[in-house]
């Protein structure tokens, strides 16, 4: 094992608060091929929800439905239909989760990934003026973390939301795509 | 034209928590074909190992090993073998049997058992038999929560290598790994407030991964279980453990927060340094030389 620096008390490196926590992973497109990777087109369509939906959906999952409609894309490929993609956000504790999720035809999960996670807090010190004061230090001084500090070691980050995301998700399969 | 080598970071909701994949220094395909047999390698560890699914190899043992040897898969059996390990060279501080207080605690599930477990049971009634089976020696639960998470890492990691996957990082929710001579920076701890600094390492081929410093619900304090005093560790303190292996990492921060500088002597035996924060701000490093 190699570290090449360790940063922590004695050597510090006390680095500058980072901006709030935001990584955004995958797009849509990039999302649906690697789901459906044998689909030739992605026909996208919004089903809005009627009263008797989100009360069947609601039942099935024992979600809440806080959307008027879901966004959806049928998977394409030779012709024939090869499954649905839908792309849904949770709001977790701390932050807002945009996520996707591939069904089979049958309504089975083929894949969840989480398109993008940002933190709802810490948005103060993404300001200007808030980072501009550490211009000019010296290396031995606090470096501000810019995108390159992705990884926290120690946040709890449950995924508890997302999972209830994908019941509301199927359960809206159930009374809407089948 | 697309370049030679690109990169791809990836997460998906496992093991209770994101999954993060990233991957730099081959084609987008291979990339993406070495990144989705990552993952595949974390959710197999879910599914043999998770606490929460009945048909996991712990639930099976969790209900059937009390009557008899139970055949569990090679991984899980490894992880067994890794968890006596760090219960012996702990003296139990470290001990996968602490189940039953995380079901009082209300932070498992009560698995569907047949029997209410035995206070007394410790990791010592785990019998590792030499044909791969598992048989408890008293009423116990067990919970592989506080090592199986590495493991994943582990084998993430393994597969992007076997895959010719030249360097990547492979995070499931704080305990991560990175493959390749290049450093990932962590930071340690997330922000709690406006802090202006705060403490990160560069981790190039090794592990790092944290506990402790939580709050938890419902009036248990800390975040893990003392092996032998059976109360819970890590209300105020926050550790973190640097190491080769995940594994090796992630359950040695539960040693730390529960031995404190004593779990020295473990931390050289493994190779492994720890950054402790203490309940007055105050980072300390045990064990390890510096670099």
């Amino acid at each position: 094992m190699d570290w090449v620096r360790l940063a922590a008390p004695a050597a510090v490196v006390l680095v500058t608060a980072p901006a709030a926590y935001a990584n955004r992973y995958l797009t849509v497109e990039e999302a649906q091929r690697l789901a459906f990777p044998e689909a030739t087109q992605f026909v996208e369509a919004h089903i809005v929800f009627r009263p008797a939906d989100v009360a069947a959906i609601e039942r099935l999952s024992g979600q809440r439905v806080r959307t008027r409609g879901q966004q959806v894309w049928k998977a394409m490929g030779a012709g024939r239909l090869l499954g649905f993609f839908v792309v849904d956000y949770v709001i977790g504790k701390h932050a807002v989760i945009d996520y996707s999720v591939a069904l089979e035809l049958d309504g089975r999960v083929k894949a969840v990934e989480v398109l993008e996670y940002r933190e709802a807090y810490g948005s103060e010190i993404t300001s200007h003026s808030w980072l501009h004061q550490f211009d000019g230090k010296t290396s031995r001084d606090p470096v501000t973390i810019d995108k390159d500090v992705r990884n926290i070691s120690g946040a709890t980050l449950s995924s508890q939301h997302v999972t209830e995301g994908v019941k509301r998700i199927l359960a809206f399969y159930e009374t809407c795509l089948r | 034209m697309r370049p030679a080598f690109d990169s791809a970071r990836r997460a998906r909701p496992l093991l209770g928590t994101f999954v993060e994949v990233t991957a730099r220094g081959a084609s987008r395909d291979r990339l993406d074909a070495a990144i989705e047999r990552a993952f595949a390698a974390v959710a197999e560890v879910h599914r043999l190992m998770s606490f929460h699914e009945g048909g996991s190899d712990v639930s099976r043992l969790n209900r059937c090993a009390l009557s008899g040897p139970l055949a569990v898969d090679p991984q899980t059996f490894e992880v067994l073998e890794w968890s006596r390990r760090f219960a012996e060279a702990s003296e139990g501080c470290f001990d996968i049997t602490v189940a039953a207080q995380l079901v009082d605690w209300r932070l498992l599930p009560r698995p569907v058992c047949a029997y209410v477990p035995d206070r007394q049971g410790s990791w010592r009634d785990v019998e590792l038999l030499p044909d791969g089976t598992v048989r408890f020696r008293r009423p116990i639960w067990i919970d592989l929560g506080g090592i199986a998470k590495g493991y994943a890492v582990d084998r993430a990691i393994d597969s992007l290598r076997d895959a010719g996957i030249p360097w990547g990082c492979v995070n499931a929710g704080g305990d991560l790994r990175v493959l390749g001579r290049e450093a990932a920076r962590v930071q340690l701890e997330p922000r709690h407030g406006n802090e202006r600094c705060v403490p990160v390492l560069e981790v190039a081929n090794g592990s790092v991964a944290s506990s402790g410093g939580g709050r938890r619900r419902r009036g248990a304090v800390g975040s893990h279980v003392h092996g032998i005093a059976r109360h819970a560790v890590g209300g105020h303190a926050f550790v973190s453990v640097v190491a080769d292996r995940c594994l090796v990492a992630d359950a040695l921060t539960k040693v730390v927060l529960t031995q404190g500088p004593r779990s020295e002597a473990v931390l050289c035996r493994y190779g492994a340094r720890a950054h402790v924060r203490t309940a007055r701000h105050e980072w300390r490093t045990i064990g390890g030389t510096a670099p």
